[in-house]
């Protein structure tokens, strides 16, 4: 496949959306909360099992509209796309309906003329590998943004080990969906900083290949099928699983483990008790010159404590977007390296996307005014723009 | 107008299959007849607006193929031993003929089709489609091979739409979030789990919306199937998904 930069089209732009995003709802919860606000006001709110009822038949279609600024001054637009996957249906049983679904937000994406895709969530675990699934797909590109991704969780990894005073030259790091593209990404930038690396995942195979891979550039790696194998033995954890799976409940870990949930939804259950960890939520950036939507759904499409905050899958595309360049840039599974992560991540910077501050469950675990802004000014324009997708 | 499909199989046999369900069946029949005859009262008031003759022999025709639709869903009634009633004036389909009529007095030949085949159209696909799979027999037949006949009024229509829309979409769209207000709000009334408004003046006794699973079928299924119908119609036409899916959200539950 073709991710080299020689492949990187610079192209003027005629259409009015440069980028789409396509995601879906990570709750019950949040999703009442768009169908309350898309309801307005003046009209009672639908009750929750009238949003069961619904939502699965909402054929998948542009919720709203986006603006993105970059420092540089340069503005990108773009729609937000929902796939409307019921939150409850985000397992394999569903993956039928879900890829058709997926296939239907990329036709509006395609029909609105998008320059760039980026599949947000379970669209690109659907899509990773599946690019001939997609519609006719004429000047529009896709990228999972996954190369993004990777690069905030390892930067949140790094930036918690300096706020905790670790070593991670001296840690034993353990990725959990150590198979999938993100697990793999995480594992290849990561691998070279460790003392020692666990690979979990359900595909042995798939494992194998990767430890062997990491194995020739003298990582010492082990593989597990088998979570319960080796949680106990690691004190840095990456949570990259494809699916919101119960059994996830990382029960037996190492006291004061330092733990990076990076999963959409979420891989921890929010009842995990694994009171002497540190958890965060990994993979989020924040946009400096912030972000408009229209209508105005901020902090309705995501919730986090801090203002402009975006998963990096979206905000790779939106970054692409920005810098013009409407190329897949991220696509497939298992060709993330450092040196497409370090490429993103300077794109996203020239345009003023960062890691975001670090929160969890319980809310931040950093203060958030260190984040690399520029100004603040976006911050009292923008309060409570988050998004999430 | 084709006829809608043949009997496949005995009176006798079909009679002892529904006998458990036939009040249900009978009820679920007497909406679609009643839907039926307000489509063909529609299309024979269309005709008298229309100039072009080869519009005004569309109109009648499909009028004529409506009552046909209709006399089809009588006559799977009586197979299975029902005098099926119909209620052109039942609260619901009165109002939603009303709105019809309004746009026939204001001579707004776009209006109807909007009316009559983006919306009320949608409606009768959806739900005639979603019974045909359930309904054992010939029953089932003649509900599936009406929904995909009215699949074909609906692309019909949307040719002439789409040409409209092309002229001036914000005017266009204007006048669908109109009727969109009048008609998909008494519609959606009509699609509610359950009839708030009191008896719908069309079943033959209490509301049989709760004794749908019986047939294994629902209120919420065949409003969710009708409202997915409606919203892939509007793409079709050219609508933003974002401002439908505004629309759709702030129906009545």
């Amino acid at each position: 496949m073709d991710v080299s930069v020689a492949s990187v089209a610079k192209r003027g732009r005629t259409t009015e959306i440069d980028f789409a995003l396509i995601g879906h709802q990570e709750s019950w919860k949040a999703a009442a909360d768009v169908l309350t606000f898309l309801r307005g006001p003046e009209h009672s709110p639908l009750p929750d099992d009238e949003i069961k009822d619904i939502l699965p038949w909402i054929p998948p279609r542009a919720v709203c509209h986006v603006e993105v600024e970059s420092i540089t001054g340069a503005r990108a637009r773009g729609l937000y796309i929902d796939s409307f996957i019921p939150p409850d249906h985000l397992d394999g049983a569903y993956v039928h309906d879900n890829l058709a679904r997926v296939r239907g937000a990329a036709a509006c994406a395609i029909k609105a003329e998008a320059g760039i895709v980026s599949l947000g969530g379970f669209s690109s675990i659907l899509l990773e590998g599946n690019f001939d699934q997609l519609p006719q797909r004429h000047n529009t590109v896709f990228t999972t943004g996954n190369t993004l991704t990777v690069g905030f969780i390892v930067q949140g990894i790094k930036r918690m080990c300096d706020l905790e005073g670790r070593d991670l030259r001296t840690s034993t790091l353990l990725i959990v969906g150590a198979s999938g593209d993100v697990g793999s990404g995480c594992a290849r930038c990561l691998a070279p900083l460790v003392r020692r690396v666990l690979l979990h995942a359900r595909n042995l195979e798939r494992l194998r290949t990767l430890a062997t891979e990491l194995e020739a550039r003298g990582v010492e790696v082990e593989v597990a099928t088998d979570l319960d194998q080796f949680s106990t033995k690691a004190d840095v954890v990456i949570c990259a699983a494809s699916l919101a799976s119960p059994s996830l409940m990382l029960g037996r870990i190492a006291p004061h483990a330092l733990i990076c949930d990076a999963g959409y939804p979420k891989n921890l259950s929010p009842n995990a008790q694994m009171p002497d960890a540190t958890i965060f939520f990994g993979g989020l950036g924040q946009i400096a010159g912030g972000l408009k939507f229209a209508p105005d759904l901020h902090g309705i499409l995501n919730r986090h404590p801090f203002p402009n905050v975006v998963h990096g899958c979206l905000l790779e595309g939106m970054a692409l977007a920005l810098e013009q360049r409407f190329e897949p840039f991220s696509q497939g599974r298992g060709y993330i390296t450092q040196d497409r992560v370090e490429e993103i991540e300077a794109i996203a910077a020239r345009h003023g996307i960062y890691l975001a501050p670090l929160y969890n469950a319980h809310g931040p675990v950093e203060d958030g005014v260190h984040c690399q802004l520029p100004t603040q000014k976006s911050f009292s324009t923008t309060a409570n723009t988050h998004f999430c997708c | 107008m084709e006829p809608v499909v043949g009997i496949s199989c005995s009176v006798e046999n079909e009679c002892a299959s529904f006998t458990p369900s036939a009040p249900i069946w009978q009820d679920i029949l007497a909406q679609a007849i009643t839907g039926e005859l307000v489509a063909a009262l529609n299309y024979t008031a269309l005709a008298e607006i229309c100039d072009d003759p080869e519009e005004v022999a569309d109109a009648l025709e499909h009028a004529a193929g409506e009552r046909g639709h209709a006399a089809a869903f009588a006559a799977e009634g009586r197979k299975i031993g029902l005098d099926v009633a119909n209620n052109v004036d039942a609260k619901h389909w009165k109002r939603l003929r009303e709105a019809f009529m309004q746009c026939i007095t204001e001579r707004d030949f776009i209006a109807c089709l909007i009316v009559q085949e983006i919306m009320l159209e949608s409606f009768a696909v959806a739900s005639y489609a979603r019974v045909g799979k359930v309904a054992p027999g010939s029953l089932g037949q003649t509900f599936a091979a009406i929904a995909a006949q009215e699949e074909e009024h609906v692309d019909h229509a949307m040719e002439i739409l789409r040409t409209e829309r092309a002229k001036d979409a914000q005017r266009f769209d204007e006048k669908v979030h109109r009727l969109h207000l009048e008609v998909m709000t008494t519609l959606a009334k009509m699609l509610a789990k359950e009839c708030k408004d009191g008896h719908c003046e069309v079943c033959h006794g209490n509301c049989v919306k709760p004794s749908l699973f019986e047939v294994s079928l629902s209120a919420a299924e065949l409003r969710g199937a009708s409202l997915q119908q409606y919203l892939k119609t509007l793409d079709r036409l050219g609508l933003p998904g974002e401002v439908t899916l505004a629309w759709m959200s702030q129906l009545p539950v």
